[in-house]
């Protein structure tokens, strides 16, 4: 583990192994909401956890081993003994309530911060959407019904909502995220930004994003669970490049 | 704050039955709790819209937590009073719920319900579970909630969300499949189900998507398609706190009938 300053990381006792050998999580790689659970399942110091990468490209999220745990077909698919939680800030909510005292604090119980960590977790999600609009336009939209100037306005919406979350990040600094220190705000959100740049987002004209990026990139639960085919090539796409 | 003795409640008063400052003197805890709970109300809030699901949601939260007395203002979005100065100082979004507790601003429905179940969490009803199985059952419905709810504005909001030149009728069938395949998926959630969501108490799950459910019937949608959730709708719609804060401009009424084919 590299010394991270994180005292909850390495000072925390050690987990029963039991409890996350009861728990297996079906996962693709690089779908932001598959890596918030596996960076809670880090932090909850829960590694340990079965766990199965399956292949979006191959259509194995409609499987049969997926449509037992997620009769939706989507990933993640997490199981926890007989608990099963597909949705991804769901399964980190839950994973955050049963295991509180152990690993980091996701959540802080003073009013304002928790306030804050829910706040920016929620807006995270529409953060989620408005990448996706843009990112997966011709996933999401069948060809005869695409327009240059729908894709434009998803574009403007996705820009607007990435220059809310610069100004959220004014402050960014070591320990000091999108509510304070480390939470859920940041396991729910930090994949999106990743995701972001990994589609060429602009480093130059989103700075405190760019460095709320690079700082987190090391810290343990989240260098532990980074997606593995980005790790493989240094390119990606470029689709973000001009917002 | 954390209070002795977790699933503890304050008796229903009526706060306008009490006379300061007498009250103040009792060392009574049910009293106690309710002084606090009307002092913090006071200090909230709430900025919304009728008949909106997530501000709905907020304001049964409130009433569950015994936080009636709090500051409240209606606004009409027909006439765009979401973009309104007033709403923008709360959330520059400019939507609804806009929601403050002092200094504490929460314009995400679940966020303002997670934070007034976690700081209430020993006054009113408890509306998290205790048990792994209901916990997790819960959080995944309450998320699972949001494809509900997008599905159903993107029938309903078709044309306004979309401009005339981009609107398929393709995508107004498939919008209007993907709602049907989505209430059927709920339908079967609901199967087998007493009168709550999740296990035998009333918890952040009804909070959360009962509005939906209202929202879909009052907007059309087939009780005969959907008896599951009609039985729900019909078991719940009497609770005190969703009658208190029955959406206003429903009482005249029954709303648009464009659901009705989903």
């Amino acid at each position: 583990m590299t010394s991270s300053g994180f005292p909850g990381c390495q000072s925390a006792p050690a987990v029963p192994a039991h409890m996350a050998k009861s728990m297996s999580l079906l996962w693709g790689a690089g779908s932001p909401p598959c890596w918030r659970v596996m960076i809670t399942l880090e932090e909850k110091r829960l590694q340990g956890y079965k766990r199965k990468l399956l292949s979006f490209q191959k259509g194995e999220h409609k499987s049969q081993e997926v449509l037992e745990v997620n009769p939706r077909g989507q990933l993640p698919a997490f199981r926890h003994g007989d608990v099963v939680v597909n949705e991804s800030t769901a399964a980190c909510l839950y994973l955050e309530n049963r295991f509180q005292s152990q690993g980091n604090r996701l959540i802080p119980d003073s009013p304002a911060e928790q306030a804050l960590v829910f706040q920016r977790m929620m807006e995270g999600l529409t953060l989620t959407d408005r990448l996706n609009s843009v990112i997966y336009y011709d996933l999401l939209v069948p060809e005869e019904e695409r327009h240059d100037s729908a894709l434009k306005r998803s574009k403007e919406t996705l820009s607007t909502e990435l220059q809310l979350w610069e100004g959220y990040l004014q402050n960014v600094a070591a320990g000091s995220y999108l509510a304070g220190p480390f939470s859920l705000a940041d396991v729910v959100v930090y994949p999106n930004v990743a995701f972001a740049f990994r589609f060429g987002l602009s480093a130059g004209r989103f700075p405190k994003l760019a460095k709320y990026y690079s700082l987190l990139k090391e810290r343990p639960s989240i260098k532990a669970s980074w997606p593995p085919q980005w790790m493989s090539s240094r390119q990606g796409y470029d689709v973000l490049k001009d917002l | 704050m954390w209070w002795v003795g977790a699933g503890y409640k304050t008796r229903n008063v009526d706060p306008s039955a009490l006379t300061p400052p007498s009250f103040l003197l009792l060392n009574s805890r049910p009293q106690l709790l309710l002084v606090i709970s009307v002092t913090m109300a006071k200090d909230m809030t709430l900025l919304w819209a009728s008949g909106s699901p997530p501000c709905w949601g907020v304001q049964i939260a409130l009433e569950e937590k015994n936080l009636q007395g709090y500051n409240q203002k209606l606004l009409s979005v027909a006439k765009g009073e979401q973009k309104s100065k007033e709403v923008l100082e709360i959330n520059p979004r400019g939507q609804l719920p806009a929601f403050k507790h002092g200094k504490i601003i929460l314009n995400e429905s679940y966020a303002a319900c997670l934070y007034l179940e976690n700081q209430f969490k020993s006054q009113g009803t408890q509306l998290i579970p205790e048990g792994a199985a209901e916990v997790g059952l819960m959080y995944q419905l309450i998320f699972e909630a949001q494809p509900l709810a997008q599905k159903i504005g993107e029938v309903l909001y078709y044309n306004w969300k979309v401009p005339e030149g981009e609107r398929h009728d393709s995508a107004v069938q498939r919008n209007k499949e993907a709602l049907k395949e989505e209430m059927k998926i709920w339908e079967g959630h609901l199967q087998g189900c007493g009168d709550f969501l999740v296990g035998k108490s009333f918890s952040l799950a009804d909070v959360i998507i009962f509005p939906v459910f209202a929202y879909f019937i009052r907007n059309g949608g087939s009780e005969e398609r959907y008896p599951n959730v009609a039985a729900y709708y019909k078991k719940l719609r009497d609770r005190p706190s969703i009658k208190k804060t029955w959406p206003p401009t429903w009482i005249d009424g029954p709303g648009m009938g464009t659901l009705k084919d989903i």
